[in-house]
């Protein structure tokens, strides 16, 4: 091969040699004195643990930048507070932690007002788990395996590997493709020089992707393993998988890629790594953690659905709002969110049906969501049999809730506004007139008094 | 031959990003604005959020600090642009640091409400002139002066490079990857929380480094909206 063939063909496979080889099975930087320790310990050259992370200046320019995005999250009133609850989040994540003493982390347990279930660490050891997350999940052990998965992603340095990683793939698709662009090569070697040129940042994209998915079967094991270790069921870690498998806006379906492992999957590995004699909790005991761990989350949850609600994802605020009546069947404000949720859901069915749960027609509903607006979305389905049936249905079922709700506390200013406001939509004019004026007399300096003001106003003026 | 072509594509490659480098001015309003049902005499600039990042050959990086500096930045040009159209301007009434938990956790719900609609008013922009969105009446919720008129919605973008990412996009040409800066200004009813006007201006980075240059773009991404009368 003549230079001028060489050097393209060269530059190429480097890159692609160097980009592909996973940063766990490079050698790190190595504090020599921990190398040998570390190494006998876990009896792995590859195996990064926390002794042996050495922080370069990509790293300490990543932790900078995170330590201002967790100043920001609060700043932007992202971060929800209650006294009591930052103190048990801090006391199960405290346990979980076991007192692991990292460079450079400083453990934080917080929880985010984002009603999509999820969870997520920074790498400087600030942990958020969603409160639509908190809503989802059953028990206290659920909540431990969540807290000690992404405790593990810190303290295994994911972030910080997987930048590292991300960095040197994307030099080599620059470079790879600088190699396309500027290709002097013809012939059948110009075309195969072409063909990897294209082919290859796509498939480096895709191993820049598959790495997280070992850093999320490792988190997920070796959480599972710190959450026991802290004295919490071992089946917390697949039950709150099973959990999360509660498709209640139908948005799981199968896409071309994605970072975590299918969570059937992830059921099925964790669940055989629990010893056959590990203790079962009976059935009135399990039922006592599930209603201690929702009482404890009560007021997230409450705090979930009016999220969930402004976020339009009706349909988990009317599953959370059910758990709360279910937890106090006679406390009038649960009574006073479901009736809000079913208010909200409108046209929508409460639950999702088999047709609506499959693959296509979820990609569909994903689709619309994405090109209109939700006033479109409730005209569309107004129009149609079954969208009428649920809207009628559902209308009945909040008037009903509201009215039991006022009923337990007839003070309950929020159940009267929320009885105007569905009266307004059903055109009852009167009704929803008396209810807002109720609701202004017994909330005269609520936050939405000028917004109901201003809807009495309009009532009053097409009434004369 | 071969190289010949490459060079007339890259002639193209340069005049096409050099028209797309250039401001774009694309401005929408709402029926009721052009109509002149409704004047805009006063607005409330709510924080916006501006994000920047830097790209080198080895990626991009958060830019968080930058990013709240060019956000002040972009609040403050806006401003500029409205008091320049004899609109009052309050840009300071929601300043975090100023807000008990709940106000600021009304503020971020409303925030999060505009995100929401944000991809679907960036695509069918054109709509604006429907008076096809809205954010609805819980805009009220915000408790804003009760002589504003509308709420001002900041949001951006940018990207900015490296010398080595710049030698990559240079050489690269034909990738189109250059850095650039968009920002997106949404007027929103105060009290019905439609859509009354958005605009959408792109330009080179360079605004994301000088103010005057950032000022000049917000202010002709907002020539079309009409001035205040008294």
């Amino acid at each position: 091969m003549n230079r001028k063939r060489f050097y393209p063909v060269a530059l190429l496979l480097l890159s692609l040699i160097v980009s592909s080889v996973p940063v766990g099975a490079r050698p790190l930087p190595i504090r020599a004195s921990q190398a040998s320790s570390a190494n006998q310990q876990t009896g792995t050259a590859e195996q990064t643990t926390d002794d042996k992370f050495v922080f370069g200046k990509v790293d300490q320019d990543l932790l900078s930048e995170i330590n201002l995005l967790d100043e920001r999250f609060e700043k932007d009133g992202a971060v929800y507070h209650e006294i009591g609850l930052d103190a048990y989040l801090n006391r199960v994540g405290t346990a979980v932690v076991a007192q692991k003493k990292l460079e450079n982390v400083e453990w934080k347990f917080r929880v985010l007002r984002d009603p999509v279930p999820n969870a997520f660490a920074l790498p400087n050891g600030s942990i958020y788990i969603n409160t639509g997350l908190i809503a989802l999940l059953d028990d206290e052990n659920q909540l431990a395996a969540v807290i000690a998965h992404e405790i593990t992603h810190v303290s295994r340095r994911h972030t910080y590997l997987r930048n590292r990683s991300l960095r040197k793939k994307i030099l080599a698709i620059n470079i790879i493709n600088t190699v396309g662009t500027w290709n002097p090569v013809g012939g059948p070697v110009g075309i195969a020089i072409d063909l990897i040129a294209s082919i290859s940042p796509l498939m480096l994209a895709l191993s820049v992707l598959g790495y997280s998915k070992d850093q999320e079967k490792e988190a997920d094991l070796e959480g599972m393993k710190s959450a026991t270790a802290a004295g919490f069921a071992p089946d917390g870690m697949p039950n709150s998988f099973k959990a999360m498998q509660r498709d209640v806006e139908g948005e799981q379906f199968n896409s071309f890629y994605s970072d975590h492992p299918k969570l059937q999957e992830r059921v099925t590995y964790t669940s055989s790594t629990i010893p056959a004699d590990a203790k079962k909790p009976s059935e009135d005991d399990a039922k006592t953690a599930r209603d201690d761990y929702l009482a404890l989350m009560e007021s997230v949850d409450r705090h979930n659905v009016d999220l969930a609600i402004n976020e339009a994802r009706f349909r988990s605020a009317v599953y959370v709002s059910q758990k709360l009546v279910a937890l106090h069947p006679d406390s009038s404000e649960n009574v006073f969110y479901l009736a809000e949720s079913y208010r909200t859901l409108g046209p929508r069915n409460a639950k999702l049906n088999n047709e609506q749960l499959t693959s296509g027609a979820k990609k569909k509903a994903t689709k619309t969501r994405s090109k209109r607006t939700l006033e479109e979305i409730d005209a569309e389905l107004l129009k149609t049999p079954a969208g009428q049936e649920a809207w009628k249905a559902n209308s009945a079922e909040s008037e009903k809730l509201f009215l039991r709700s006022l009923e337990l506390n007839r003070f309950n200013a929020r159940a009267h506004r929320g009885l105007g406001m569905l009266y307004e939509r059903l055109n009852r004019k009167q009704e929803a007139a008396s209810e807002y004026a109720k609701y202004l007399e017994l909330a005269p300096n609520a936050i939405d008094t000028e917004r109901v003001r201003r809807r009495l106003a309009v009532l009053r003026e097409s009434m004369n | 031959m071969r190289l010949r072509v490459r060079f007339v594509l890259i002639v193209l490659c340069c005049m096409f990003a050099h028209h797309h480098a250039t401001e774009a001015k694309a401005q929408y309003l709402n029926p009721k604005i052009k109509e002149k049902k409704v004047t805009i005499r006063s607005a409330v600039i709510l924080p916006a959020k501006v994000e920047i990042v830097k790209e080198s050959a080895k990626g991009a990086e958060m830019m968080v600090a930058e990013s709240a500096d060019i956000s002040n930045k972009t609040v403050e040009a806006v401003g500029q642009a409205l008091q320049k159209k004899k609109i009052s301007v309050v840009t300071n009434s929601f300043e975090p640091a100023a807000l008990d938990d709940a106000r600021k956790y009304t503020l971020a719900d409303i925030q999060s409400r505009y995100d929401a609609l944000l991809p679907k008013l960036t695509s069918k922009s054109k709509d604006v002139k429907k008076a096809r969105f809205t954010l609805g009446d819980e805009v009220m919720l915000l408790n804003a002066p009760k002589d504003a008129d509308v709420l001002v919605f900041i949001r951006g973008a940018g990207r900015m490079f490296t010398k080595g990412k710049t030698a990559f996009s240079i050489i690269n040409i034909f990738s189109m990857d250059f850095p650039f800066a968009q920002i997106t200004v949404g007027f929103v009813d105060a009290r019905s929380g439609e859509v009354l006007a958005f605009t959408k201006p792109l330009s080179a980075s360079k605004v994301l480094k000088d103010q005057k240059s950032l000022n000049k773009m917000i202010e002709s991404s907002l020539k079309k909206l009409p001035a205040a009368t008294p």
